[in-house]
């Protein structure tokens, strides 16, 4: 069995919004539905001694997922390859993940009248695929792969590098990783 | 890019107010059958408790986005919107079958045994629909301000406030007396303790994202509608109303109390937008379009 | 099924397409079924790119079907620039712009046409033959910003402009002014990847951006200083002896004449001038000459800081010179034209256009590295050795500003009518009052468009123009590099679109240039290009699809075999090109166009610094502003502020505020931020409002925010070597808009 993680590394993310066009375009989303933003921090310091990070944000896929809890139809579900997604059909837009989830990952879609949100393009993934944010990065800054497997790409690269995960201290256990500069 | 809600909206705040009073007054009706001989409620206020419950139910599936598939959300044994689903319908049924007893032309009106039954049930869901609310918020570790056990009792409260009021509101409109002025007076003294103490936890004893929410309640975006409204109008003043020896404007203290524990709700679920931003993401949140732009009007 | 689209239904072929949206051409596998474009995503096997795309790269089949392109010929019928049109058909439109054309000729002289492309979407060399052949030499791109001074300047120096630059093996880059991160995906991560190797990265640049955040080190010079560090850097590397000593004996002359030529021009000397520590300065020079190999990569910003641009492009093409990085594995790569098919140059029929045309090229007698003077001397030098040339489009064009002031004054000759291409040079040429007053004013406009742009807007005519994924493209280098990467046409052009080509052929068929165009469409011409390169293949197509790239081995020190292309045939560090051209044969410090120094009363009106910003997510010059599933990403025009500044000018992020230079104002939005200095003030360039009417006077609003109303065209501001205006390093002003809209 596969787990499926990322891992974003911040340190060569420069900023450039594809990730969050190529997801945008590629899923049919509306123009305010955005999966994947990426922030950046700074330039923080004084002229001229300054630092500057980008961070890209998506659905962490927890392990603990409070959506997933929080979802009265049954519509959010997690696979057991530890993929979080919404089965359209089942979702009545209440938005009770909405609200559980801390990272606002999850999006109500106004013209469908359902939450949907990242599922790290699943479909792809099945297909063999990587999700369409880590094809279009040309900085490779965002590396997918399966956890399980002790010889893929990300795991070598969690087990060489220092990454931290974001409000860890809520108990979700994301699986999405970001090494710091 | 339409304006839109992006988290809980109004609706849901008014379903919480409807519920939760409604559900307060179907378990207050039991408890003054079972206890106090079932002549502190009207009939009409024991009929209005389950229809302000199915009116807060109507609210939910109104805010839903796609409210036809309503009956989804009695899918998912484990979530507590299911749970909380399923035991608003019982309340709703429970509530008009202890109502109906009062009717003398109903076959049933007698059935002593039965309408004690009804009463407990009545008890039981109704109390659970009063904290429901506060306990589907206390469980969200992802929204500061609702997180912790401590809503649990502030909404319980406000419901039991909210379902006497409008229970004395109907004694006084349909049967020309009042009964709980005393009782809704120590209520509301409870209420201003009790959120005094709530923010004064939130902004000291917690963490810093709790912290930064509560503020705006002591100074900030939610001040005016916490010291004005929620503490002054819609519990002080109806205090001082209540506690009046002779009382020709009692009517307004109950339509103020329900007013403000409608006003309480708005705040809370509102307060809810505010979730531990994460880094730099306010900042890119603020560079949006809000939805109104030109160009995304214009431009196809 | 992927998202709705199912790409394994019967039927859907897979194109291989480039995206035309900025200078890198990534590759782009298409979906097609019966004419639609069902998706587009990178083509992993391009070299370029690799499969990613940018944001831009991603919109493709969007910007082809979206709903405001222009998709039929119009002719006004109401006043110009009221928006009214008549629809017509190509024909009547062919044959009255050549019938018009002709009637112009005859009466003021083929020059009195002008013509003008945009940033390669276009193919150049057809506009140029046609040109030629009709006998203008008055075609121009903004190529004088973008590039070609610079190539100019260093193939005069070294015989050819070692843009090629063999990162993979390299120790250290500096990017001088250009900011990769914003701007060319495809470098950046070339950068990221090296970088892991232990590449130094020094980037030269008045902002903290994307790039200068990954950086070893960063020199935030004062804009439009470039001139004074890069003399600084040419006397440290002198006078500390960090020089290539065997290569200067060997392949250079003019070294002690250069040493006594700097000795003046030390770190303490630019300090004042750049507001850079000496110290800074000298760590910057210490290590590009100490980590060899090494790379000095090319960025527009030197293009566009006008008057003392060739000096400091001449003085940073001697940094090469000096620590031997040229044409050694992991430098800066002298590659010379592609010998093994046809170039652009060999396309353009150059050698019809007649010498007396020639000399009337506007801006000639002015700018002459950049026009037939200097590219004709330099032409004549890199044949000798090369064999071939460069582009004349491009390295050989009119000045336009002197264009523009010809069509207002009537001088030295008028110029009556004028042929847009893909461009909008309201908001993407500078000094905009000086380019609306000519567009306003000239007698006759053609503009052959994608969008109904404030410059479409005020032509006569409007073409309905074929974009990236309706035609065929050979990318290589504006024609100058020895590699060619071949895309093929993804559809036929939608409703009445052409290409550019079939435009320019259809002109010339009806002006008797017949003989000069075999090639009925472009992957005809296309495969004539490619023909010599000996390939088993029967069409164009059939090259793109098995083969897509052509890469000649590579050889490192050409010049053991060849020598350089100059005079001396060695690198010429005292130059006889730029010196028998009448400019100084050693680069001299130039200040910045406006400055505080030699001008303080200037400066005490303006006491801000301007620069214009190069590339910003997820735009591209004037470009993609109607597009909202990337407009929303930016969705307003953002000046950077020093927060000190702000706070002085009670300014706060967010809040619009004017910026004004002597040549106007606009409002853009403050962004208050430490990545600037206290006294710069950065803008973006380039905004309109495509989602307001493009009608005058309003126009799009196409003088509200755009930054070339600033920039200035003024002859005392142009560089005479190249002719470059000035962007950047202009002294303006800052202050808080009134009232809500700010207006």
């Amino acid at each position: 069995m596969a787990r499926y993680a990322m891992v974003l590394d911040t340190r060569i993310c420069i900023g450039c919004h594809s990730c969050t066009v190529a997801c945008k375009i590629n899923n049919d989303l509306p123009v305010d539905m955005i999966y994947n933003p990426v922030t950046t921090i700074g330039p923080t310091g004084v002229y001229p001694n300054l630092h500057m990070t980008h961070i890209p944000l998506l659905c962490m896929h927890c392990d603990n997922p409070p959506c997933v809890d929080a979802c009265p139809t049954g519509a959010s579900q997690q696979r057991e390859d530890g993929i979080v997604w919404v089965e359209d059909e089942k979702c009545v837009g209440c938005k009770a993940c909405v609200m559980a989830c801390p990272y606002g990952a999850r999006h109500p879609n106004l013209e469908v009248g359902i939450v949907q949100k990242c599922n790290f393009c699943m479909d792809l993934v099945d297909a063999g695929e990587e999700p369409h944010c880590v094809k279009t990065c040309h900085q490779r800054a965002r590396i997918f792969g399966d956890l399980d497997d002790p010889n893929s790409e990300i795991s070598l690269l969690l087990n060489s590098e220092r990454s931290v995960r974001l409000l860890p201290e809520l108990g979700t256990e994301p699986y999405v990783f970001y090494i710091m500069d | 890019m339409k304006h839109k809600e992006t988290t809980w909206g109004w609706m849901l705040a008014v379903d919480f107010f409807f519920a939760g009073m409604g559900g307060a007054m179907i378990a207050l009706a039991g408890i003054s059958y079972l206890f106090f001989g079932d002549a502190l409620t009207a009939t009409i206020g024991n009929f209005i408790g389950p229809i302000f419950v199915a009116m807060g139910a109507g609210f939910l599936v109104l805010e839903l986005g796609r409210p036809l598939q309503a009956w989804r959300v009695f899918m998912n044994p484990k979530a507590i919107l299911t749970f909380g689903a399923w035991n608003m319908t019982l309340a709703i049924g429970f509530g008009f079958v202890f109502a109906s007893f009062r009717i003398a032309s109903l076959p049933w009106a007698g059935w002593v045994w039965a309408q004690q039954i009804t009463a407990v049930s009545s008890i039981i869901t109704g109390l659970i629909v009063a904290t429901y609310p506060g306990v589907l918020l206390g469980r969200h570790n992802a929204r500061p301000f609702w997180t912790g056990p401590g809503i649990v009792s502030l909404f319980l409260l406000s419901s039991l406030l909210t379902g006497l009021a409008a229970h004395d509101l109907a004694n006084s409109l349909f049967a020309n007396t009042t009964n709980f002025s005393k009782l809704l007076a120590g209520l509301l003294v409870l209420q201003v303790v009790l959120w005094g103490l709530y923010i004064y936890m939130k902004c000291t004893g917690t963490t810093n994202r709790e912290a930064t929410i509560a503020q705006q309640w002591v100074n900030g975006d939610f001040a005016v509608g916490f010291w004005a409204i929620l503490l002054g109008l819609g519990s002080l003043v109806p205090l001082i109303i209540y506690l009046l020896p002779s009382n020709p404007i009692m009517t307004l203290a109950g339509i103020l109390v329900l007013l403000g524990g409608a006003w309480m709700r708005w705040m809370v679920v509102k307060s809810g937008e505010y979730r531990t931003w994460l880094p730099g993401e306010e900042f890119y949140l603020s560079r949006l379009p809000r939805g109104d732009e030109e160009f995304l009007k214009a431009l196809k | 099924m992927i998202n709705g689209v199912n790409l394994n239904q019967d039927g859907v072929e897979i194109k291989k397409s480039v995206c035309y949206f900025c200078h890198n051409n990534c590759g782009l596998l298409a979906y097609v079924k019966d004419g639609q474009v069902l998706k587009v995503e990178g083509d992993d096997s391009y070299p370029v790119n690799q499969g990613a795309l940018c944001s831009r790269g991603n919109i493709n089949h969007l910007f082809l079907n979206h709903p405001n392109r222009l998709n039929h010929p119009l002719k006004r019928v109401g006043a110009r620039g009221a928006g009214e049109w008549e629809q017509i058909s190509w024909e009547q439109a062919l044959d009255e712009i050549a019938a018009k054309l002709s009637e112009l000729k005859d009466e003021f002289g083929a020059e009195t046409l002008a013509t003008a492309g945009g940033t390669l979407r276009t193919d150049d060399w057809a506009r140029r033959r046609f040109m030629n052949l009709f006998g203008s030499p008055n075609g121009f791109h903004n190529a004088h910003l973008c590039w070609i001074p610079t190539f100019m300047v260093e193939t005069a120096i070294y015989g050819w402009c070692p843009f090629e630059i063999d990162m993979g093996n390299s120790r250290c880059i500096v990017l001088w002014g250009q900011n990769p991160g914003a701007s060319s995906m495809p470098e950046m991560r070339h950068l990221s990847d090296a970088k892991k190797n232990g590449l130094k990265i020094i980037v030269i640049d008045p902002r903290f951006t994307e790039t200068a955040a990954k950086a070893d080190l960063w020199l935030p010079l004062r804009p439009g200083s470039d001139s004074a560090l890069a003399l600084a850097w040419l006397n440290v590397i002198i006078w500390e002896g960090l020089y290539d000593q065997q290569f200067i004996e060997n392949c250079c002359v003019g070294f002690d004449e250069l040493a006594q030529h700097v000795r003046e021009y030390t770190p303490e000397w630019a300090a004042p001038l750049t507001w850079l520590d000496p110290e800074l300065i000298r760590a910057g020079a210490r290590m590009y000459a100490t980590h060899k190999p090494g790379n000095i990569q090319w960025g527009t910003a030197v293009d566009q800081i006008g008057k003392p641009g060739g000096a400091t492009m001449h003085a940073r093409a001697l940094l090469r010179a000096l620590t031997g990085n040229l044409d050694a594995p992991g430098s800066d790569l002298l590659t010379g034209p592609a010998q093994d098919f046809i170039t652009d140059e060999e396309m353009e029929a150059n050698e019809w256009l007649p010498d007396e045309q020639k000399a009337k090229q506007l801006g000639s007698d002015k700018y002459k590295l950049t026009t037939w003077e200097g590219y004709g001397r330099i032409a004549e030098i890199t044949r000798s050795v090369w064999g071939k040339a460069p582009t004349a489009e491009w390295m050989c064009e009119a000045h336009p500003p002197t264009v523009f002031n010809a069509i207002i004054t009537g001088q030295p000759y008028p110029v009556k009518a004028l042929i847009t291409l893909a461009t909008n040079p309201i908001n993407s040429y500078g000094q905009t009052s000086q380019v609306i007053e000519a567009l306003r004013k000239v007698d006759f406009h053609v503009s052959m468009e994608y969008w109904m742009t404030p410059t479409a807007a005020l032509a006569d005519y409007v073409l309905p123009a074929a974009s990236t994924l309706e035609r065929p493209t050979i990318t290589s280098t504006y024609g100058c590099s020895d590699f060619l990467l071949a895309s093929q046409r993804v559809v036929q052009p939608l409703h009445e679109r052409r290409t550019d080509y079939a435009f320019w052929r259809e002109l010339a068929l009806r002006m008797g240039q017949e003989e000069m165009w075999p090639w009925e469409n472009l992957e005809e011409a296309n495969y004539y290009r490619i023909y010599p390169l000996q390939y088993d293949v029967n069409s164009y197509d059939e090259f793109v699809e098995r083969y897509r790239f052509h890469f000649p081995e590579r050889e490192y020190y050409k010049y053991g075999r060849l020598g350089f292309a100059t005079p001396s045939g060695r690198v010429e560090l005292v130059s006889n090109t730029l010196a028998e051209l009448g400019y100084p044969a050693m680069p001299t410090y130039v200040p910045p166009a406006e400055n505080e120094v030699d001008d303080p009363e200037l400066a005490q009106e303006y006491p801000l610094v301007l620069t214009s910003r190069g590339g910003i997510m997820p735009y591209h010059h004037s470009e993609h502003f109607q597009i909202k599933e990337i407009r929303f990403l930016s969705h307003e025009p953002h000046a950077q502020i020093n927060p000190e500044t702000a706070s002085k000018l009670g300014i706060q992020e967010g809040d619009w505020m004017w910026i004004e230079t002597k040549r106007g104002r606009i409002r853009q939005k403050a962004e208050v931020t430490q990545a600037v200095h206290p006294k710069v003030i950065a803008t973006e360039r380039g905004w309109w409002y495509p989602e307001r009417k493009a009608i005058e006077p309003d126009l799009a609003g196409c003088m509200e925010s755009n930054g070339n109303v600033l920039t200035s065209t003024a002859e005392e501001h142009c560089d005479p070597m190249g002719g470059s205006w000035a962007n950047r390093g202009l002294l303006c002003k800052v202050y808080k808009t009134n009232g809500k809209d700010g207006m």
